[in-house]
């Protein structure tokens, strides 16, 4: 609601609808406090303020009686870094976001391609197809890849293989295992910003370089691919960070063999109680998800700023 | 869209297109496949027909009670989400104030931040306070990771109404409650709808705040699928599944039908 007093004549407050964006007038204040003062206290209250306390818990340390240390330690932030079994962790959760991101751009580009040039009852087609799943459990799906990739004669894919003549395979409580299901369950976290980036590229430039005798890949890898990279980067954020600080997909297709940090700070807060180091163990995965959309940010910035200055 | 779209490489994306599909599709359909396989145990490929793990499972008490909580919850958390959010959407599009941005960004960090370490940061905080009303606890936690979604969507479909129309029901001597309700409201009414089932959904899915809240007599579904698949090895594991699985495509054609699944995603 733009901000007048009912006496107001109409035509003034219609230019200013017709201005764009909402007035700037003296009497925000109490609107604003009472359309988003609500909303803000209980953001301070049950989301910034804990999460303040629990940065703060990370640098503490637990003594063998389980009482804490009252001075400030990176002790926890050392032991993550240096004990090879959480270092282990570390990596292993990096390397399997990095391998769930290229995998998932792999498999996106096809279905985007598809969605955002191809026919449109197609179109409309995969892309319900492709959010649907979001909405089924994610225990479900992970519980999906558990039939498939089963170890021994029951499994599907096994089962599949035999047929073939092909070997049986071992994948579950494997790092492929997690990285297969976390592709499946992020692949459309992936395909809806890369349509909507694809979809935003004029098809005639693609048309006019095939006119000029670009063949197939060089159109993709001169016009589309770098036209795109901005959806792509939405998507690679999107399925980097979501794939880093997953619980259920390493517990589940990881088992023991494959942990990763959320498994790690699932265990050490629920079943050693250590809360410090399960404090710093979760910090360190929101470094990572921050890093990674900071980053993505400042990208897309600097291209915005880029652009202004060639526009200039 | 002309056959040109795609150029000449048309038939290997349709065929990658068919075969990346089929991968996305997998995992939902086999549960289904091996709920009726007449064996006492989930075996590939199935054998026999039977509907009786459906029967069984629905039998099972743990189940249904845990169905019923995730509804309760997610029902109470998409209220809570939509009284907060709806509000909050209103004023970041209709109001302009210097650290607008920084209200934005607070609700709807949520999304970029990882939610497991939300529930975390939650527990830390109820088990502080001595809060150990698991119900409450859960509701706060969903409406928190919920509320995000809410203004998303709200605010995608505020954005394309004309403030001026209520600033005319104003004029008219409506009062700001009375201008919105009878004047914005029906015309973001597909948003609002979409906020509150897609805040409902999320919730109902929602293991990352769950797994640190609940406790033995307030189990949500996803965290009593979890010990089911632990402990279960019939095929009555595969019937849960597909149950929910039938439940999540039941939302998918509302979500459709009432809102549109992509207006509803925002994308």
């Amino acid at each position: 609601m733009t901000l007048s007093t009912p006496s107001e004549p109409i035509a003034p407050a219609m230019m200013q609808a017709r201005a764009g964006a909402a007035g700037k007038r003296s009497s925000t204040l109490l609107p604003g406090l009472m359309l988003l003062g609500p909303v803000v206290l209980f953001f301070v209250l049950v989301f910034v303020i804990p999460v303040g306390l629990m940065v703060r818990y990370s640098f503490l340390k637990q003594l063998p009686d389980g009482s804490l240390t009252t001075l400030p330690t990176l002790a926890n932030y050392i032991r993550l870094a240096t004990v090879d079994l959480y270092r282990g962790v570390m990596l292993t959760t990096l390397r399997i976001s990095l391998f769930t991101t290229i995998s998932a751009t792999l498999l996106a580009y096809p279905l985007a391609l598809v969605i955002a040039r191809g026919p449109v009852w197609l179109g409309r087609l995969i892309t319900v197809l492709v959010i649907a799943p979001l909405l089924v459990n994610v225990v479900v799906r992970a519980y999906g890849w558990r039939i498939i990739l089963a170890n021994g004669p029951n499994g599907v894919l096994n089962w599949a293989l035999s047929f073939l003549g092909l070997g049986p395979v071992e994948l579950l409580y494997s790092d492929w295992a997690v990285v297969i299901g976390s592709v499946q369950v992020f692949l459309p976290m992936m395909v809806l910003p890369l349509t909507a980036a694809i979809g935003r590229i004029d098809p005639a430039v693609e048309d006019a370089a095939r006119t000029l005798g670009g063949d197939s890949l060089a159109v993709f890898r001169r016009v589309t691919l770098p036209l795109s990279l901005p959806g792509l980067g939405a998507g690679c954020t999107l399925v980097f960070s979501l794939t880093a600080s997953s619980f259920i997909l390493p517990s589940l297709l990881g088992g023991s063999f494959t942990k990763m940090l959320g498994t790690l700070v699932e265990e050490q807060i629920l079943t050693v109680f250590d809360w410090p180091f399960g404090a710093a163990i979760a910090t360190v995965m929101v470094v990572i998800a921050m890093t990674i959309n900071l980053a993505y940010m400042a990208l897309i910035e600097r291209k915005t700023r880029t652009r202004a200055t060639e526009a200039a | 869209m002309s056959e040109t779209g795609l150029g000449r490489a048309a038939p290997l994306i349709y065929a990658l297109t068919a075969v990346i599909m089929v991968f996305l599709m997998l995992p939902l359909i086999l549960p289904i496949v091996l709920s009726v396989s007449d064996t006492p145990f989930v075996t590939f490929p199935p054998r026999g027909f039977t509907l009786g793990w459906y029967a069984k499972v629905l039998d099972e008490p743990d189940f249904s009670s845990s169905f019923r909580f995730s509804v309760m919850l997610s029902a109470s958390a998409a209220i809570g989400a939509m009284l907060l959010g709806t509000p909050t959407a209103i004023g970041l599009v209709r109001l302009s104030f210097p650290g607008k941005a920084i209200v934005q960004g607070l609700v709807l960090s949520p999304l970029i931040f990882p939610t497991l370490v939300t529930g975390i940061a939650l527990l830390r905080l109820f088990s502080s306070l001595g809060s150990q009303d698991a119900y409450l606890n859960l509701v706060i936690g969903h409406v928190l990771v919920t509320t995000p979604y809410v203004v998303r969507t709200v605010s995608a479909s505020l954005v394309t109404v004309d403030p001026g129309l209520e600033e005319a029901a104003r004029t008219l001597g409506a009062d700001r409650f009375t201008a919105f309700w009878r004047v914005t409201r029906p015309q973001i009414m597909p948003g609002l709808i979409a906020g509150a089932l897609f805040a409902f959904v999320t919730s109902f899915d929602n293991y990352a705040v769950s797994m640190w809240l609940f406790d033995a007599s307030h189990v949500p579904l996803p965290m009593m699928m979890i010990s089911l698949i632990s402990r279960m090895f019939d095929p009555g594991i595969a019937a849960i599944a597909s149950l929910m699985i039938f439940f999540s495509l039941f939302m998918v054609l509302l979500l459709e039908r009432l809102a549109g699944l992509r207006r509803a995603m925002s994308f």
